[in-house]
């Protein structure tokens, strides 16, 4: 029936030993074929190009068919996107195979099979000139509304919870603080789970350890101020002033910090996701992504700088620079590492300033107890030659230092930047 | 004998591809033992479960390719140099070019090749078996700088040297995913060392397992492949770079290679697939087609009763979609129609997915500009030639009744891989006319009539002559139900398999050592008795491989076992 009965005739080790067909269908199919492909195969200005031009040097088989001196030249012609995409012969094979082509078709070109087909179309299909692929650049991760207004949602809690302190006395007072403070946590939360800060890999959390640093830059220093005379003698009252002072404008500028930290981090990303498209090895893109990181980490101190500038200006208080923005260059350079798949080093630098804060109010604390003052010394001796900030300047500053070295080391890397979707 | 039944997205998940295959082979063969190993492909599939196991199952690991988790383990010095040593020659081998370019002429210098590719493989493996942490080294900068010092290297493909810094880290995470089953703590006494033979079913990621465990515990490896795995990566590449695609492409038909030449048989599902294997390296004498099984009891009734068919109705049946060109199959309908005016032609089938549900409605609407509705006098209501119809609807109940309904089946793909309407009509007895493409012309071998692709001319010539000659309907239903019998029944799918089994157990059996109370190897005590196939596995003795070191405890990548199965034995 159809001339090739059993297994056996699939694999045709010789080609066929006349010009015609092999059995009367195949004959009809010849026949309409050449009268199908007669047109395009025939005239000779197919697409501007000139008979002669592709012809290999070595000796070229008889023609077969009646019209058209090079079948395969009119099927390279036909697949010429896969023949020019193709990067080996195989993978010609599999998609002539993809379009329908059998053996039993490759023998009308002479060949034992497709894949001696595929070898002679991937030779003859002239790659010298092929330009460089003009892909689309990697897809770079776009600003979109709900991590904007998300990271706008710290600052605004916390704006509204200082103006609450500023309103309210006594035991409403407390309540405005503790619920402004949740707030606020929560929301720094959600403007964390999404956008350019959003972490994909599943890390611990530093959350704690976060909570701690926020909660020393409200209440620390006061604290340390307190104990380093003898206090103190009763809980914060909420207010500037006082025996137990809260400092929230540093609080309140770091929460508005939020905002600027996501757009940093978000260019950030796309910046180096366009270096990593540009670049060739590995070292090129090193050292273009360094100033990058530096710049994007200056912006947002710069950022941070006014903002702190502006809450103290409106809420009369003292600018706290040093403290805060070290804490707020270490947040940044933690949550960028933590971004980036690097979670060991912040959750460590993290520990270490948690730790040298505690252990600064502690050892205040501890040198009260009977033969124990020689504790205080180092502590007492720092704040009385810089005063309070002295320690979260130092223990912050010191963490930010080496997160940025780290930084400077991975997140030059280009693995560092690599897209995070599957290869599949 | 203990089989252990590697799969890759496929069973024992309820909507893997093969599952069907799988499920009969394990119900078909109850006097062996399987324990299956599975790598689920997405997070999807393995909250749809699993299907019912039968009692054979004796476990069930599964194991996740969608995702890997870092498991923190930091390499020393020593480990990370050996990483970078194994990782270096495998980069090197793939950026030195494909396997396609060395089998074409074998030679001393592509069996170096592949010897390297296979050794920097099981040294990747052994290294994840020794400290663990492979899925983090094959993350980090230090794989991406190693691949870059080997694309920048002399000898590199030239593709290779264009690459970019995005070719090189979409080629890292691609190998880190494809290396995921290095990682699995399955390569122990316990698990897949202690099986008698390893069927992977498909190539591929699938078929990593299998060469580990031959390569550790030298449990002999079955590679069975219904579609093969390396063609449908080409034609699944993604739209990449030259660099990223001719890397991959000699990954893969590197790992092909190495698959193949380690594999004790391989079990191509058709011809085309084994010209495939033999083209990418398998040696001849190693490949032995099986064709799938399909249940013929459905069909029984129909192909029994020829004479209930429709003389004058062809039938198509299949799923609707582009590759299938019903186009063209309406266009020889209407030559059919010049000829034989009263044949109708009823489409039976569904669309896959949005594409086809698209062509459906091009093709419903070509039918009615094609054929007017007709009736048979002025006052009956008239009805179009073609009508397109679904399996479960009242008119066809049954996939049986589909092709009950003509008196000729019809196949118009231009692309098929192994045509299974083909088969089912063979089951039932109806003569068939398709068009030569895939597997088409070996599985109908001389038992229905076949017409190029894309020829609506030919086509319908053959249906023609076909509807003007009952009896050589017939003759040539007969013929095609006798023949699926033949090859394509369940039961001879599971009974070659029966017999391979067999065959690798007596010419490649596993050696193992058992070890008394002091770890002393014991010897004679695995009686001869313990090669005669059957159900003799126990595991009252502690059986280990040889030249397999123990590892400690602790699994690199989440793999669960089955309690509930594991308590039933």
């Amino acid at each position: 029936m159809s001339g090739l009965g059993g297994l056996g005739g699939l694999d045709r080790p010789e080609a066929p030993t006349s010009p015609g067909a092999w059995d009367e269908r195949s004959g009809e199919w010849l026949v309409a074929e050449t009268d199908v492909r007669g047109n395009g195969a025939d005239a000779p200005p197919t697409a501007g190009q000139e008979p002669t031009a592709t012809r290999t040097n070595g000796p070229r088989p008889a023609p077969t068919r009646r019209t058209g001196a090079d079948p395969v030249k009119a099927l390279i012609h036909r697949h010429r996107d896969l023949c020019e995409r193709a990067v080996d012969p195989l993978e010609i094979a599999a998609g002539l195979e993809a379009h329908g082509l059998t053996d039993r078709t490759a023998a009308r070109f002479l060949h034992r099979d497709v894949f001696s087909l595929a070898e002679e179309m991937y030779a003859r299909v002239a790659r010298d000139g092929e330009t460089p692929s003009s892909l689309p650049p990697l897809t770079t991760p776009r600003a979109r509304a709900d991590w904007i207004l998300l990271t706008l949602l710290p600052g605004a809690l916390c704006a509204a919870a200082v103006t609450a302190l500023h309103l309210t006395h006594g035991r409403a007072r407390l309540i405005a603080a503790a619920a402004g403070a949740l707030a606020v946590t929560l929301a720094l939360r959600a403007a964390l789970a999404r956008g350019p800060l959003a972490t994909p890999h599943a890390a611990r959390s530093a959350a704690t350890r976060t909570c701690w640093l926020f909660a020393y830059a409200l209440l620390g220093d006061g604290l340390l101020q307190a104990a380093a005379i003898g206090g103190p003698d009763a809980l914060p009252a909420g207010t500037a002033d006082g025996p137990w002072p809260f400092t929230t404008a540093p609080v309140l500028a770091l929460a508005l910090s939020c905002a600027p930290a996501a757009w940093c981090a978000h260019l950030l990303a796309v910046r180096a996701r366009r270096k990593l498209s540009a670049s060739r090895a590995l070292e090129d893109f090193a050292t273009s992504v360094k100033p990058l990181l530096l710049g994007t980490f200056a912006l947002y101190l710069c950022a941070l700088t006014a903002l702190l500038t502006l809450t103290a200006t409106v809420l009369d208080e003292p600018t706290a620079y040093p403290q805060t923005l070290t804490l707020g260059a270490l947040l940044l350079l933690a949550r960028l590492l933590t971004t980036h798949g690097f979670t060991h080093a912040p959750g460590l630098v993290l520990t270490a300033t948690v730790t040298a804060e505690a252990t600064a109010l502690a050892a205040l604390l501890a040198a009260r107890l009977p033969g124990c003052a020689w504790l205080a010394t180092p502590v007492q001796s720092l704040i009385d030659t810089w005063g309070p900030a002295a320690i979260p300047t130092i223990a912050c500053g010191a963490g930010a230092l080496t997160l940025l070295l780290h930084a400077t080391r991975t997140l030059t890397r280009a693995s560092a930047h690599a897209p995070a979707d599957g290869p599949c | 004998m203990r089989i252990g039944l590697v799969t890759e997205g496929g069973y024992p998940y309820v909507n893997g591809d093969a599952r069907l295959w799988c499920d009969r082979l394990v119900r078909g063969l109850a006097q062996h033992e399987f324990d299956i190993y599975a790598l689920s492909r997405s997070e999807r599939q393995e909250d749809e479960g699993w299907v019912p196991l039968p009692p054979q199952v004796s476990r069930v690991r599964t194991a996740p390719l969608w995702t890997a988790e870092d498991d923190g383990v930091a390499y020393g010095r020593r480990a990370r140099r050996r990483f970078a040593e194994c990782y270096g020659e495998l980069v090197a081998v793939l950026c030195a070019g494909g396997a396609a370019d060395a089998s074409g002429a074998p030679g001393g210098a592509s069996a170096t090749e592949a010897d390297r590719f296979g050794n920097a493989l099981y040294g990747l493996a052994e290294l994840a078996r020794d400290e663990g942490g492979l899925v983090g080294a094959l993350r980090s900068e230090a794989a991406v700088r190693t691949l870059e010092r080997a694309c920048r290297a002399r000898g590199a493909l030239r593709a290779a040297r264009e690459a970019r810094v995005p070719d090189l880290l979409a080629v890292a995470a691609h190998l880190e995913h494809a290396l995921r089953p290095l990682s699995l703590d399955w390569y122990e006494d316990d698990n897949l060392g202690s099986v008698d033979l390893c069927h992977a079913a498909s190539a591929g990621s699938a078929a990593l397992p299998g060469l580990l465990a031959h390569h550790f515990c030298g449990v002999p490896l079955l590679l069975t492949e219904y579609g093969v795995r390396l063609r449908t990566h080409y034609l699944a590449a993604p739209e990449s770079s030259p660099a990223v695609r001719s890397l991959l492409a000699a990954f893969h038909g590197r790992l092909a290679a190495e698959t193949y030449a380690r594999a004790a048989l391989v079990t191509p599902g058709n011809t085309h697939a084994r010209r495939w294997q033999e083209r990418c390296g398998a040696d001849r004498a190693k490949l032995r087609t099986v064709y799938p099984g399909m249940d013929a009891a459905r069909f029984a009734e129909v192909g029994e009763a020829p004479e209930c068919a429709d003389p004058d109705t062809l039938v198509w049946v299949g799923r609707v979609e582009p590759a299938k060109d019903l186009v063209s199959l309406l266009h020889a309908f209407a030559e059919v129609r010049k000829e034989e005016p009263k044949t109708r032609l009823r489409i039976v089938g569904a669309p896959s997915c949005s594409e086809g549900a698209a062509y459906l409605g091009h093709c419903k609407v070509l039918a009615a500009q094609l054929f007017p509705d007709e009736a048979e006098g002025p006052h009956t209501v008239g009805d179009n030639p073609v009508s397109f119809e679904e399996v479960g609807g009242p008119e066809i109940p049954t996939l049986a009744d589909a092709y009950a309904a003509g008196a000729v089946a019809v196949l118009s793909s231009v692309v098929e891989g192994f045509p299974i309407s083909l088969v089912e009509a063979m089951f039932c007895g109806r003569v068939t006319v398709s068009t030569d493409v895939g597997a088409v012309v070996e599985v109908i071998g001389g038992t229905g009539l076949v017409v190029p692709p894309r020829n609506p001319r030919a086509l319908a010539e053959a249906c023609v002559a076909l509807l003007r000659d009952p009896e050589r309907r017939e003759r040539l239903g007969a013929a095609a139900r006798a023949r699926a019998l033949e090859l394509f029944t369940v039961e001879q799918n599971v009974a070659a398999f029966h017999g391979i089994y067999l065959e690798i157990v007596s010419r490649t059996p596993v050696r193992r050592v058992v070890l008394d109370e002091a770890g002393a190897p014991l010897p004679f005590a695995v009686p001869a008795e313990a090669h005669v196939p059957g159900r003799w596995t126990e595991r009252s003795a502690r059986l280990v491989a040889r030249g397999g070191p123990s590892r400690p405890a602790g699994a690199p990548v989440r793999a669960t076992a089955l309690p509930a199965t594991e308590a039933a034995r």
